[in-house]
């Protein structure tokens, strides 16, 4: 399972990517336990504020699009997650 | 509420017989620190009358509002942000290792940036005068942030961004970088800034952030699902337009181009919506209103927006 990680936006408008492949990842059930609790029903609700970031995050198939104020709860544990992993990748 | 709202809204209200005349106050600024949390608005570290802060990042965010409320109140005849004299709220230390700043519709919030790319936002004023360029659009104009429309909203918070600075530093058009976030970036990236207004692709180019991708004009005008529909890459078309009208205008670009921009965005008669036709149009208008048709500044303004294949 593939997890990929798109921000874009801010004042500095750039675009910074982190994929993880889960199978290849120390613990995968702690992973297939976090994306289970993802709330794919949530909605991008608030107006897009100047210059705050947008997250595009995509599990396998699935996508969903959200501003930073909305990346709460398991969406913000993944991303966490995946940008620490990515960038990290010796530590996992 | 803050001491400093609590102090503004008592002097409104000893004024209350003048409500309706336009009284330009001093900035009323306080200074928040959010100890490197995401919760906001932080702790009160300065406000107005106090000594300057032993944190560097305080003293900037602080000094940076009041050159941004100087240029609106002393030369556009605004009285801060929402041309009531609202105060001025900032805060600095947002999050850990956070790369950006932003505008959250009541205050201006500064990260301290990752150290490995980033440094501290607050380090550019160009930087600071944008974020607060954000709540003046949000009074006026109102810009909605997403395609054309947000590409507007982001450059004009970039104009004004770019003419505190030449202002505060006495530059020319000739004279000026109209690098947008100089001095963000460590020295670990090959770049000047987040943006050239003159030149815009070119402000960096660098082995791990890659090229910067601005697009100069209409035909490489790029469509994105990213970034509110490209927002901060699109806004270096309108950009540029204002960096020609400048120029070739000369002089002070605050009191020349500046005001047209002003008056096009305060002037009530741009959509929410407004896309790059409509807000040439509307420039070239109040150029011609302020000016005279077939002023210098009206002819400037024309021509630049031909030039970066805006037609009108």
């Amino acid at each position: 399972m593939k997890i990929t990680v798109t921000r874009s936006g801010g004042i500095a408008g750039l675009t910074r990517e982190w994929v993880v492949r889960v199978e290849e990842q120390g613990d995968p059930d702690s992973w297939f336990r976090l994306v289970e609790q993802l709330p794919w029903n949530e909605r991008y609700r608030s107006a897009p504020g100047p210059d705050r970031f947008v997250y595009r995050i995509g599990v396998s198939r699935r996508h969903i699009t959200l501003p930073e104020q909305q990346l709460t709860g398991p969406w913000r544990q993944l991303v966490d997650r995946v940008r620490d992993a990515a960038e990290q990748p010796e530590k996992e | 509420m803050d001491e400093s709202i609590r102090r503004h809204r008592t002097v409104a209200g000893e004024h209350g017989a003048q409500r309706g005349a336009h009284r330009l106050e001093p900035p009323a600024r306080s200074i928040f620190d959010a100890g490197r949390t995401e919760t906001l608005p932080g702790a009160l570290v300065r406000s107005e009358g106090d000594e300057p802060s032993p944190d560097i990042a305080v003293n900037e965010a602080f000094d940076g509002f009041g050159h941004t409320h100087a240029l609106f109140r002393e030369v556009y005849d605004r009285a801060s942000i929402d041309d009531d004299n609202l105060p001025l709220l900032g805060t600095v230390h947002f999050g850990r290792d956070y790369d950006n700043a932003f505008w959250d519709g009541e205050r201006m919030v500064f990260g301290d940036g990752d150290g490995m790319v980033f440094g501290r936002f607050t380090a550019s004023l160009s930087v600071i005068a944008h974020e607060l360029a954000h709540g003046v659009t949000q009074y006026t104009a109102n810009l909605v942030y997403r395609g054309q429309s947000g590409a507007l909203n982001e450059s004009i918070s970039d104009v004004f961004g770019a003419l505190v600075e030449q202002r505060v530093l006495g530059h020319t058009p000739q004279d000026a970088s109209w690098i947008i976030g100089a001095g963000l970036f460590t020295d670990q990236v090959e770049g000047l800034g987040l943006r050239s207004m003159k030149a815009p692709g070119t402000a960096y180019d660098d082995d791990v952030l890659g090229k910067d991708p601005q697009p100069a004009s209409m035909e490489d005008y790029i469509d994105t699902v990213l970034d509110n529909g490209g927002v901060h890459l699109n806004s270096g078309i309108p950009n540029r337009a204002f960096y020609l009208a400048a120029t070739a205008i000369g002089g002070e670009a605050w009191s020349s181009a500046g005001q047209v921009w002003y008056d096009t965005i305060s002037g009530g008669t741009i959509p929410a919506s407004c896309d790059f036709v409509g807000f040439a149009r509307a420039t070239a208008s109040k150029a011609a209103d302020r000016f005279g048709a077939d002023s210098i500044e009206h002819r400037a303004v024309a021509e630049a927006w031909a030039t970066v294949g805006v037609g009108m």
